[in-house]
């Protein structure tokens, strides 16, 4: 069974980078003996915590984007939960609402280039045509995920 | 006192619900406050993922207290507030967003 897991954790700022990265090994070596990969692997660095856990203002995340079956998740978990400096960790399953949002884009350009080519439009929308929405901002994609320095 | 009048602001067209019109006050009271017909902001922006490391959007619906932010005053859809809720619910367990200010 392949499912798409995200796996972020916290590493408490008393752990060394060593530590850190000793734990991403940890983590890679169980992902293979279970027979899954790991995607990608992200390190956002140590970043300002929400509120106050163990007594610790910061945390270093790590995201992991990880395939394999619900066991293999199940085993990180519980090794997660025993190692003592990482603070917090979670496990969110993603492939299904990944189909979903997938699903959702698709049927909704669908539906905008049948209704513009009954209307005897070209399909897609051309630069500088229509006007702009009283939400339309440039977003860029990158932008989403940066690190906002005030959290309350 | 014919009951019924129209929220100004935005003009109309577009789906949804929204711009219906609002019951006077109970003693008949006009009342001269424009009221903006709320739109869902996901809906608008077409956003289709509510993900819990956007804390920038997330960060949007929760007001000083840190609660999250009712629908009602925000015009978020049903949907995508239970998206949105779960999401900050996530957030919230890693410590990217807070349950409470102090």
């Amino acid at each position: 069974m392949d499912r798409k897991y995200e796996l972020v954790y916290v590493v408490s700022p008393v752990a060394t980078d060593d530590q850190v990265s000793d734990l991403h090994t940890q983590i890679e070596a169980v992902v293979q003996r279970m027979g899954g990969r790991i995607e990608k692997t992200e390190n956002w660095g140590r970043r300002r915590l929400a509120y106050e856990i163990a007594h610790q203002k910061e945390g270093t995340y790590v995201l992991e984007v990880i395939h394999g079956a619900g066991d293999l998740m199940k085993e990180i978990d519980r090794r997660l939960k025993v190692i003592d400096y990482v603070i917090r960790h979670l496990v969110v399953r993603v492939d299904e609402t990944e189909q979903v949002v997938e699903r959702r884009r698709t049927t909704r350009t669908e539906q905008s280039r049948r209704r513009r080519v009954a209307r005897g439009l070209a399909p897609d929308r051309q630069p500088g045509e229509g006007q702009r929405g009283e939400f339309e901002d440039e977003r860029d994609e990158d932008d989403r995920f940066e690190v906002t320095e005030d959290i309350r | 006192m014919n009951g019924r009048r129209h929220a100004g602001g935005t003009s109309g067209g577009g789906r949804g619900r929204g711009a219906q019109g609002q019951q006077q006050g109970k003693d008949g009271a006009r009342r001269p406050m424009f009221r903006r017909r709320k739109i869902c902001k996901f809906c608008a922006e077409k956003i289709d993922d509510i993900n819990y490391k956007d804390t920038k959007l997330l960060m949007s619906f929760v007001p000083e207290r840190a609660k999250i932010m009712p629908r009602r005053i925000s015009g978020t859809c049903a949907m995508h507030q239970r998206k949105l809720r779960t999401a900050l619910m996530r957030a919230r367990q890693l410590a990217l967003l807070p349950y409470t200010s102090e």
